[in-house]
């Protein structure tokens, strides 16, 4: 092939190094702020809500997994490529950026600084107090490690796993060249606050061990973080991280999966937590569909290519509530459900939205 | 907008294993929104041995829409229209993912033809001889691989041009090559004969 246009594109030159996990099903890039379906797909931010169809319910761009949420970008992954890739991450970075810039529509900006205790959700944090602390304890590792050891020290491996951790840590930073900051650290589970093991990922972004997620009995699964409802039944694992995390850490991960299957055979009367996977599917197919407006129904009133900034449901459908004073060229919308539960949230494309401004119901 | 810098990864991946398999896809033009897809036709099927070019364009939504996709190459199948090369295929309408690339519709191309679905036929009088004649359908499919999508019907611009400058009208040149199967010199016996 002797095109030309071949050659001039060295914008792309650095993918070779970055891992197959990381690189977006859809523009075939480095992710960028990754978002991680229900299914467990991953992609960026954009190439999400692109493929998002805006009239009715959205098919994932790999499985064809039905959903209709928009979630929320994962932070931890995030941070994660910023700090395996520094160099194609700021590339990924300005060339988004140049493009958010003519299209006058941004995603939204994430700071270390307030990583998780300040996340696009949760500015009425002071309500939770318990988010806080954790979003703190995160940002600290050490606190962090020295924690798990306190808490849980019913698990006998729990000494072993951290005596590995330390281990693992060293040997990392002679052996992954590209990768060689990453630490167990950046990939902890926000309950346990270990390395995460067959992680699943929140519509609030927010990651956890499978094993740690907690379901309820009746209503709709929530983030024991933040506090938002997690639509549509329980997540899948996400297979990339989880390989991902098998290969950068694999004593730490192996202790990992001994620790859980010791716990399985020391609380063997009660519910197997490593299966919630099974016992979610058990229980929640009915629920599923609830949750989803009915599509055929003639009278339900879709608001084509409109999402609420609070729960991410796209398009909305019945109530929706539209900022009067945003004025930002998406806007900002709320379902009605949102806007009677938490009106007082910034929005999911960096509007200026407080909860000062006023908004108007459009049917 | 077309995502060009999709489109270039696109080109390079499919360059890179075209060995394997055997899919090619270039640029008709500096323009990457306009390319030409080759593959060729499946191992023991009545396509086999044939190279198919199938035209490309991409609207503007790609890869958020799917790719325009047509036979160039003439076909007889039951899914390819036998007048336009038009494509009855799912993933090309309804069913394309943003995940899915050139190479892999151009590889479901041609899984289609390994496996026609005359239930939902493109081309009526193709699926009609598909289902009641199969043995007319297969003689013919194949003929028509022999007479358009063989490397020997490949040059037959060069062909029909030579013969023109022969003196013989152009229109009478193609009819000739068609119905000898792209012969040069059994279309100008028949030219001569005729």
């Amino acid at each position: 092939m002797d095109n030309p246009t071949f050659n001039e594109d060295d914008c792309g030159s650095d993918l070779d190094e970055i891992s197959h996990s990381f690189i977006c099903c859809v523009c075939r890039d480095l992710l960028y702020k990754p978002i991680v379906l229900s299914c467990g797909h991953i992609s960026c931010f954009w190439c999400v809500h692109r493929s998002m169809s805006g009239l009715c319910k959205s098919r994932c761009p790999t499985c064809r997994h039905l959903y209709i949420h928009f979630p929320t970008i994962c932070q931890m992954l995030h941070f994660l490529l910023l700090k395996m890739y520094p160099v194609a991450y700021k590339r990924r970075e300005n060339q988004i950026l140049e493009e958010e810039m003519e299209q006058g529509i941004f995603s939204p900006q994430l700071n270390a600084q307030d990583t998780f205790s300040t996340m696009v959700f949760e500015s009425n944090s002071s309500s939770d107090p318990s988010s806080t602390r954790k979003g703190e304890a995160y940002a600290n590792t050490d606190v962090l490690m020295s924690d798990s050891q306190v808490q849980d020290d019913g698990i006998g491996t729990l000494v072993e796993i951290s005596d590995g951790n330390s281990e693992v840590n060293r040997n990392i930073s002679v052996e992954e060249k590209y990768c060689k900051q990453v630490s167990v650290a950046d990939v902890l589970c926000l309950e346990c606050k270990q390395l995460l093991f067959r992680p699943v990922v929140l519509n609030c972004g927010h990651v956890y061990c499978e094993s740690c997620v907690i379901i309820p009995a009746v209503e709709m699964l929530k983030c024991q973080v933040c506090q938002t409802s997690h639509p549509r039944g329980f997540p899948k694992v996400c297979l990339e991280l989880d390989h991902f995390l098998e290969e950068q850490f694999p004593k730490e991960y192996m202790l990992r999966r001994d620790g859980i299957l010791l716990k399985l055979v020391d609380v063997e009367n009660k519910l197997p937590t490593i299966c919630s996977t099974g016992t979610a599917k058990q229980g929640k197919p009915a629920k599923q569909g609830e949750n989803l407006p009915h599509w055929s129904d003639p009278h339900s009133r879709v608001h084509r290519g409109c999402g609420c900034d609070s729960c991410g449901i796209y398009p909305i459908i019945g109530d929706r509530y539209r900022c009067k004073d945003c004025k930002e060229i998406i806007g900002f919308d709320l379902c009605g459900d949102c806007y009677n539960t938490q009106s007082k949230l910034p929005g999911r494309f960096n509007q200026q939205h407080t909860p000062e401004h006023k908004f108007e119901l459009i049917r | 907008m077309i995502d060009f810098g999709r489109v270039q990864k696109e080109l390079q991946e499919c360059s890179r294993d075209m060995a394997a398999s055997g899919i090619k896809v270039s640029p008709k033009s500096d323009n990457l929104a306009r390319l030409v897809g080759t593959i060729p036709g499946p191992i023991g099927t009545p396509y086999e041995g044939g190279t198919f070019q199938i035209d490309i364009s991409l609207p503007d939504g790609y890869p958020f829409e799917p790719p325009k996709m047509q036979f160039a190459t003439k076909v007889w199948h039951p899914n390819i229209s036998s007048q336009s090369g038009a494509i009855c295929l799912d993933i090309l309408k309804d069913q394309w993912s943003p995940a899915l690339t050139l190479k892999t519709a151009l590889l479901s191309v041609q899984a289609l033809l390994s496996a026609p679905e005359p239930d939902d036929p493109q081309d009526a009088v193709v699926a009609q001889q598909y289902i009641r004649e199969n043995q007319t359908f297969l003689a013919t499919a194949r003929y028509w691989t022999e007479s358009f999508a063989k490397a020997s019907s490949l040059g037959v611009e060069e062909k029909v041009q030579r013969l023109v400058e022969m003196g013989f009208a152009e229109a009478h040149v193609r009819s000739a090559l068609e119905a000898v199967g792209g012969d040069e010199n059994l279309a100008l016996e028949k030219l001569c004969s005729g």
